[in-house]
């Protein structure tokens, strides 16, 4: 069983190289590691000024929890970490982080995009743009 | 039935003007609550979801049945679609 799963849903920004850093120390048998990284964009019609991210923190961390536990028997993984943040939030900054390390490249891809398709709607957070001309509550595509 | 506190997140929780409340409900499941509650106030009826879907979360766990049972939950949460990632 794993137990190298890592789930915080924060506040806070993440920083790359010390998640790299950890992961390294935990998956000598890991050849492969995926990292996604989730921004914020400006619009297309609009000059965003920033975005606002509301949370259900404790559903929302055990809803994370459970597909990555899922992620991480389908796909064997020796390594599996998601950060989602909340609060406000401009261009560029960091939304989301998630990391899996498997022996090999193929599952560490397929569960980074298994665990990503399972946040966009399965998982208690909003997003509301707050732009120049326009606010509104984004809605999934 | 008894109090229970009730959350809101998101559209909801800016169209009914609070982030939770507690509640002397009567109701035994989610359908009649939302009834219940908008005999409160015409700023309920945003849970009967007519302009988007509304989600609800029982003592933390997501439900998709309208008829489900929440006699004994001590918490429940109304929210929109999720948007994350």
């Amino acid at each position: 069983m794993l137990n190298k799963i890592i789930v915080s849903v924060q506040k806070s920004d993440f920083d790359l190289n010390s998640e790299m850093e950890t992961l390294k120390l935990k998956t000598e048998k890991a050849g492969a590691v995926v990292i996604f990284v989730g921004k914020v964009r400006d619009l297309e019609d609009d000059n965003l000024k920033y975005l606002e991210i509301e949370s259900f923190e404790e559903l929302a961390k055990s809803q994370i929890k459970e597909i990555c536990d899922d992620a991480a028997n389908k796909w064997d993984l020796e390594y599996v970490l998601v950060k989602h943040r909340f609060g406000r939030l401009k261009i560029n900054d960091n939304i989301v982080l998630v990391i899996t390390s498997s022996k090999h490249r193929k599952k560490s891809y397929e569960a980074s995009e298994f665990i990503m398709e399972y946040l966009k709607s399965n998982v208690p957070f909003w997003k509301k743009e707050v732009a120049d001309k326009t606010q509104k509550w984004v809605e999934n595509s | 039935m008894g109090k229970v506190k009730l959350k809101y997140f998101s559209r909801i929780r800016e169209t009914i003007g609070k982030t939770s409340e507690l509640v002397e409900i009567k109701s035994t499941n989610i359908q009649d609550l939302i009834e219940e509650l908008q005999a409160m106030g015409e700023q309920y009826s945003v849970l009967k979801g007519r302009d988007f879907a509304v989600y609800s979360a029982v003592d933390q766990n997501i439900v998709t049945d309208v008829k489900t049972s929440i006699e004994g939950a001590t918490e429940i949460a109304f929210f929109p679609p999720m948007t994350g990632g």
